[in-house]
C-alpha cells in the first residue's frame, strides 16, 4: 500500500460518536431512475451505525453487533444478519475504519489504491477476495473531509453517499452515475 | 497334581475366560434401547413413546456451546465446527445459525403461493399489488435492498421471505455474523446425532468425535466448548455412576482380600475365589450372545446382581476343606446343600422366562446359565486347583466358642411373630409412595448439569423432551387439515404464555383443501397483467420486469397440489417426514413444543384427536407395567422355590425352616427401607432378590444337622465369611451418594443382615 495512503487515512480519523447530513443517490438496474434518499448518518464507534432516512420515507436503519435492524413507519422492526447484506457490511467496515484512521485494518479486506489531486484524493477499496456483490468501495475527500461513499456492486448498481457541504447542494440532471461521480472529484 | 500343573490349569482358566470376555464382547450388543429391557407396548401411546424414546428428534439433540474467546472469533469457531459435523455421518444435522432458510427448492418455488398463508387474508390485485411494489421501491432503497433484489422480478409479494420467516425457529437465538449466540455472550449450535439419545455408546462416540473436531479446529485457542443435552447428561450420569460403581468396588474387594486372608491364611486362594463368578457371568452372557444377541445394559446390570449369590459356592468349598480327607471328599460334603440351592433357583428363575417379557427372559437365561456354570466349575473344577498346604478352620478355638455360644442363643418361638407384627406395622406406617417408577431419578444428574441444560435449551428454543403433542387422523392430509384447525388454538397457548412455541406440521405443509382454496384464489394471466400494469403505473420499475411473476402465478394455477409425500423429498421435507407417522391404520402428527410452562392447561385441552404426550409419564406407567410382571414374576418364582426344596428334603417342617426366615427376612428388609421412607424401585426389588438368594444358603446351613461338631464349626466359619463379605462390599455400595448404588447396597446389607439372624433364630432346629 502506498503510504500516503496510510497517511491519508489516519487524517480522515474521527472520534465517534459523529453525525452528518447525507443524500444518497442509488441505481438500481430494476427501476428506471435513480431512488434519492436524504438523511443523517450517525457513526457511533467500531461496528456501529445508524442511518436514517427522512425523505421521501421515513426509515431507520441501526446496526451493532452484526445485526441490522430496519424500522419503518407504522410497521414492526425487521431484523437480519449483516453477513446477509454484503453491501452493507462493505460499507460498514470501510467507514469503521476510514473514522478510525485504522489502515491496517482496511488492508485485511481491500487491495486500496490512491488518486491525488490538488486538494481532492480518491481512495478506491477493492476487496482481497472477489465477491459476488461488492465491486468496489470508493471515498472521495476533500481537505480531509470524505465527501462521498461509493458502494459499488458486482452487478452494475451503485449508491453514493453524499456527506457534508455535498449533501445540500442541487444534484446534477440527468442524474447518471458519470454525473455524481464528477461531483464527488469537484 | 503337582503344584506347577495346578498352577498351568489356573492359568489356563484365566485365559480362557479373558479369550471368552473379549469374544463376547464382540458378539453381544448392550444397548440402550428401552425397547430391550421394558415390556412389549399394550397401547398406542406406549408404543409411540418407545418410538420417541428411542429416535425422537428432541432425545437426539446435543446442544453446544463455544463462549471464552472474542464474538467473531467465537462466530469463526462456531461456523468450523458445524462444517466438519455435518461432514460426519454420526450427526444427521447441525445448525448453527438461521442459515438460508428462504433457499426454497426452485421446483418448489411456484408452490409457495399455496404454501404462504398471504391468499387467506387477500388478493392479487390492483390495490394489494400497488402497496406491495411501493414497499418494495423502499426496500431497494433500503440496506435490506440487496437481499431482496434478485428475487423481485419472479416474487414482487415476498413470499419467499414469508416463507422462511414462517419455517424459522419462532424463538431462535439471537444472531450475530450469522452465527446464534446466547444472552451471555457464546455461540451456540445444535447438533441432532442420528443414534437415539439413549443410546450412551453412541451417544459417547458422538460427543467424543465432537469434542475431537472443536479441539482439531485451528486457532481454538483459549475458547471453551461446552456441550448439553439429552445424550450429553445420559453418558456423563453413565460414567459418574460408573467411576463411583468402580471405586467402592475397589474398596470392596480390597476388604474381601484381607478377609479371605484372614479366613483361609492362604495366597492361593485369591487366584481362585472369583473363578466360579466369572465363569458363571461369562457363560450368562454367551447364553444372552446366543439365544437374543442383544441386550439391554440394565437387564445385564440386575443379571450380575442376581448372579453374586455365585459368590458363596467357592467361600463354601474353601471353609468345608477337611484336614483328614482330600478336597473332592470335602466338597462331596458341602455339594448336596449347594446343588439343591443351585437347581432351586434356577427352578424359581423358570418362572421368569415364561414371563414373557424379553428382558425378563434374558435374565432368567443369564442367571440360570451362570448359575449352572458357576456350580459345576465349583464342584467338578476348582477341588482340582486348590492349594494343597491348608488350615483346617474347625481347628479354630474361637470358632467352637462362638459356635457354642450361638447355640445357646435363645430362640423364643414368639419372636418370628412379633417380628412378623412389627414388619407389617412398618408397611402400615410408611407414608412414602411404594414404588419409584422415574428410573432416572435413580441416577439423577447434578444441579449444574441440569441448570446447564435448562439455560442452553432455553436460549436455543429447542424442543421440550418430555411433552410431545400428538395429532391423529385417518390420513397424513387430515393430520395436516387437524393441524390448521387448531393453529389458533395453539396461539393462544402461546399468549397465555402456557408454551412458548409449538411447531405444527402445518407450518411446512397446508392441508390439500387450504392449498386448493388459496389456488383458487389466483387470478388469470390476463386478469393479474391488468392489476400488475395498473398497480405499476406510477412506479419506476422497468417495463416488462414482473414477467417472471406473471408466469410463476400462472404454473401456481394449474399445479397438482402438493402432497406430504412429495413435500418429503424437498430440502424442507425431511422436517415433516419426521413429523408424519403412520401406525395402525391412521396417521400422527407429531408436534415439538418448546418452553412448556404449564403442561396441565394443554393436556386440559386435549381431546381424541390432539393429545399432549407427557414421556415421562408414559415412560412411569411402562415401568409400572414391567414391575407387575416382574412381582408376578418373583410370586411364581417364591412359589416354585418353596415347592422344590419341599420336594427335595420331602419333609415340610424342614422346608419350613428353611423358607420361613429367608421369608420373613426378605419382608423385614423391605419395612424397614419403608419405614425409613424409600421408594422402591426395579433395582430395590432386584436387590431383595439377590438377598433372598444368599438367605437361602444361609438357612440351608444353619438348618444342616450334623452330628460332626468340627463340620458344624466349618458350616459357621463358610457362613460367616459370606456374611461378613455380603456385608463388606454391599455396606460400602450403601455409602454411596448414587441413590441406584445406595439402593442396591443398602437393600441387600440390610437382607443379608436379617437372613443371617433370622436363620440363627428359624432354622435351627432341635432334632
Amino acid at each position: 500500500m502506498p503510504s500516503e495512503a496510510a497517511a491519508l487515512i489516519a487524517r480522515l480519523a474521527r472520534p465517534a460518536p459523529a453525525s452528518t447530513a447525507f443524500t444518497e443517490v442509488r441505481f438500481v438496474r430494476l427501476l428506471r431512475k435513480p431512488l434519492v434518499l436524504r438523511g443523517q448518518l450517525d457513526y457511533n464507534g467500531p461496528g456501529q451505525l445508524g442511518k436514517r432516512v427522512d425523505a421521501p420515507y421515513r426509515e431507520t436503519t441501526k446496526i451493532a453487533a452484526g445485526a441490522v435492524e430496519v424500522t419503518r413507519e407504522g410497521r414492526t422492526p425487521r431484523h437480519f444478519d449483516l453477513q446477509r447484506a454484503p453491501e452493507l457490511q462493505a460499507l460498514l467496515t470501510g467507514f469503521s475504519a476510514l473514522l478510525g484512521g485504522d489502515a491496517e485494518r482496511l488492508r485485511q479486506f481491500y487491495t486500496i489504491s490512491v488518486v491525488e489531486n490538488a486538494t481532492t484524493w480518491t481512495l478506491t477499496l477493492a476487496p482481497l477476495t472477489p465477491s459476488q456483490h461488492l465491486r468496489a468501495l470508493v471515498v472521495d475527500a476533500a481537505a480531509g473531509e470524505p465527501h462521498c461513499f461509493t458502494v459499488q456492486q458486482s452487478d452494475g448498481d451503485s449508491s453514493t453517499l453524499l456527506l457534508g457541504p455535498l449533501a445540500a447542494k442541487p444534484l446534477p440532471q440527468p442524474l447518471t452515475p458519470a454525473a455524481i461521480a464528477a461531483m464527488c472529484k469537484a | 497334581m503337582t503344584n506347577a500343573r495346578r498352577i498351568r490349569l489356573i492359568a489356563l482358566w484365566w485365559l480362557a475366560l479373558t479369550a471368552l470376555a473379549v469374544l463376547a464382547q464382540h458378539r453381544l450388543v448392550v444397548s440402550g434401547d428401552l425397547r430391550d429391557f421394558m415390556p412389549p407396548p399394550t397401547n398406542a401411546d406406549q408404543k409411540l413413546l418407545l418410538d420417541e424414546i428411542g429416535e425422537g428428534a428432541a432425545s437426539r439433540l446435543l446442544l453446544i456451546a463455544i463462549g471464552g474467546a472474542a464474538p467473531e472469533h467465537l462466530a469463526d469457531l462456531s461456523r468450523g465446527l458445524a462444517q466438519t459435523l455435518r461432514a460426519d455421518p454420526q450427526f444427521e444435522r447441525v445448525l448453527d445459525g438461521d442459515g438460508d432458510v428462504a433457499s426454497l427448492d426452485p421446483a418448489l418455488l411456484p408452490y409457495r403461493y399455496l404454501l404462504s398463508p398471504t391468499l387467506d387474508d387477500h388478493v392479487l390485485d390492483t390495490a394489494y399489488l400497488r402497496e406491495e411494489l411501493r414497499q418494495r421501491v423502499e426496500d431497494l432503497g433500503s440496506p435490506a435492498g440487496e437481499m431482496v433484489k434478485d428475487l423481485l422480478p419472479r416474487d414482487p409479494t415476498l413470499e419467499v421471505v414469508k416463507l422462511a420467516q414462517r419455517w424459522a425457529p419462532r424463538h431462535a437465538p439471537a444472531s450475530r455474523d450469522g452465527v446464534w449466540f446466547s444472552p451471555r455472550g457464546e455461540a451456540l449450535l445444535l447438533a441432532q446425532t442420528r443414534a437415539g439419545g439413549f443410546d450412551p455408546t453412541a451417544q459417547a462416540a458422538a460427543i467424543a468425535a465432537l469434542q475431537n473436531k472443536f479441539a482439531a479446529l485451528a486457532h481454538a485457542g483459549t475458547a471453551q466448548l461446552s456441550i448439553s443435552g439429552p445424550g450429553y447428561i445420559g453418558v456423563q450420569v453413565g460414567a459418574a455412576t460408573r467411576s463411583e460403581a468402580e471405586r467402592l468396588s475397589a474398596w470392596g474387594s480390597a476388604g474381601f482380600i484381607v478377609l479371605l486372608l484372614l479366613a483361609y491364611r492362604s495366597f492361593g486362594v485369591l487366584a481362585l475365589v472369583a473363578l466360579p463368578l466369572l465363569s458363571g457371568a461369562l457363560a450368562g452372557v454367551t447364553a444372552i450372545a446366543l439365544i437374543f444377541g442383544h441386550v439391554h445394559g440394565i437387564t445385564l446390570a440386575f443379571g450380575f446382581t442376581l448372579l453374586g449369590v455365585a459368590q458363596e459356592y467357592p467361600l463354601r468349598v474353601f471353609s468345608h476343606r477337611r484336614a483328614d480327607a482330600d478336597s473332592a471328599t470335602s466338597v462331596r460334603e458341602v455339594w448336596p446343600l449347594l446343588r439343591l440351592a443351585i437347581v432351586s433357583a434356577c427352578i424359581a428363575y423358570l418362572a421368569f422366562l415364561a414371563s414373557g417379557v424379553t428382558g425378563l427372559q434374558q435374565l432368567a437365561v443369564f442367571t440360570i446359565a451362570g448359575l449352572l456354570v458357576a456350580g459345576a466349575a465349583t464342584r467338578w473344577w476348582l477341588p482340582e486347583l486348590l492349594p494343597r498346604k491348608f488350615r483346617d478352620v474347625a481347628d479354630s478355638t474361637w470358632l467352637e466358642t462362638l459356635r457354642a455360644g450361638i447355640d445357646r442363643v435363645r430362640r423364643p418361638r414368639w419372636l418370628p411373630w412379633m417380628l412378623l407384627a412389627i414388619a407389617l406395622a412398618w408397611l402400615r406406617l410408611a407414608s412414602t409412595p411404594l414404588w419409584q417408577n422415574d428410573l432416572a431419578a435413580l441416577t439423577p444428574a447434578s444441579p449444574a448439569l441440569l441448570a446447564r441444560e435448562g439455560e442452553l435449551r432455553a436460549a436455543l428454543g429447542a424442543p421440550d423432551v418430555r411433552y410431545l403433542l400428538v395429532l391423529q387422523a385417518p390420513t397424513a392430509d387430515g393430520v395436516l387439515a387437524l393441524s390448521e384447525r387448531i393453529s389458533p388454538h395453539v396461539d393462544q397457548w402461546i399468549a397465555a404464555h402456557a408454551v412458548d412455541d409449538v411447531e405444527l406440521p402445518s407450518r411446512w405443509l397446508p392441508s390439500l383443501a387450504t392449498q386448493r382454496a388459496r389456488q383458487q384464489k389466483l387470478p388469470d394471466r390476463a386478469t393479474l397483467s391488468t392489476s400488475l400494469d395498473a398497480a405499476l403505473a406510477d412506479t419506476d420499475f422497468q417495463p416488462g420486469l414482473f414477467a417472471p411473476f406473471l408466469d410463476d402465478v400462472e404454473t401456481a394455477r394449474r399445479l397438482p397440489l402438493l402432497t406430504p409425500a412429495d413435500f418429503a423429498r424437498s430440502p424442507f421435507g425431511a422436517r415433516l417426514q419426521a413429523m408424519l407417522v403412520q401406525r395402525d391404520g391412521h396417521w400422527l402428527g407429531l408436534a415439538a413444543l418448546s418452553g412448556v410452562h404449564d403442561a396441565a392447561a394443554i393436556a386440559a385441552d386435549s381431546s381424541d384427536a390432539i393429545r399432549l404426550l407427557d414421556l415421562k409419564a408414559a415412560t412411569e406407567a411402562l415401568v409400572a407395567q414391567y414391575r407387575t410382571r416382574i412381582l408376578i414374576a418373583l410370586g411364581v418364582a417364591l412359589a416354585l422355590l418353596a415347592l422344590s426344596v419341599a420336594v427335595a428334603f420331602r419333609n415340610l417342617r424342614r422346608a419350613w425352616h428353611v423358607l420361613a426366615p429367608m421369608s420373613l427376612a426378605t419382608l423385614l428388609a423391605f419395612a424397614v427401607l419403608r419405614a425409613g421412607g424409600v421408594s422402591l424401585s426395579l433395582f430395590h426389588l432386584v436387590a431383595l432378590t439377590l438377598a433372598a438368594g444368599l438367605g437361602l444358603h444361609y438357612a440351608l446351613f444353619f438348618e444342616r444337622r450334623t452330628r460332626d461338631a468340627a463340620e458344624a464349626r466349618r458350616t459357621l466359619h463358610a457362613t460367616l465369611v459370606c456374611v461378613i463379605s455380603a456385608l463388606l462390599v454391599f455396606g460400602l455400595l450403601a455409602t454411596s451418594a448414587l441413590p441406584v448404588l445406595r439402593a442396591i447396597g443398602l437393600t441387600v446389607a440390610l437382607g443379608v443382615l436379617f437372613h443371617f439372624v433370622l436363620s440363627i433364630q428359624m432354622a435351627r432346629h432341635d432334632s
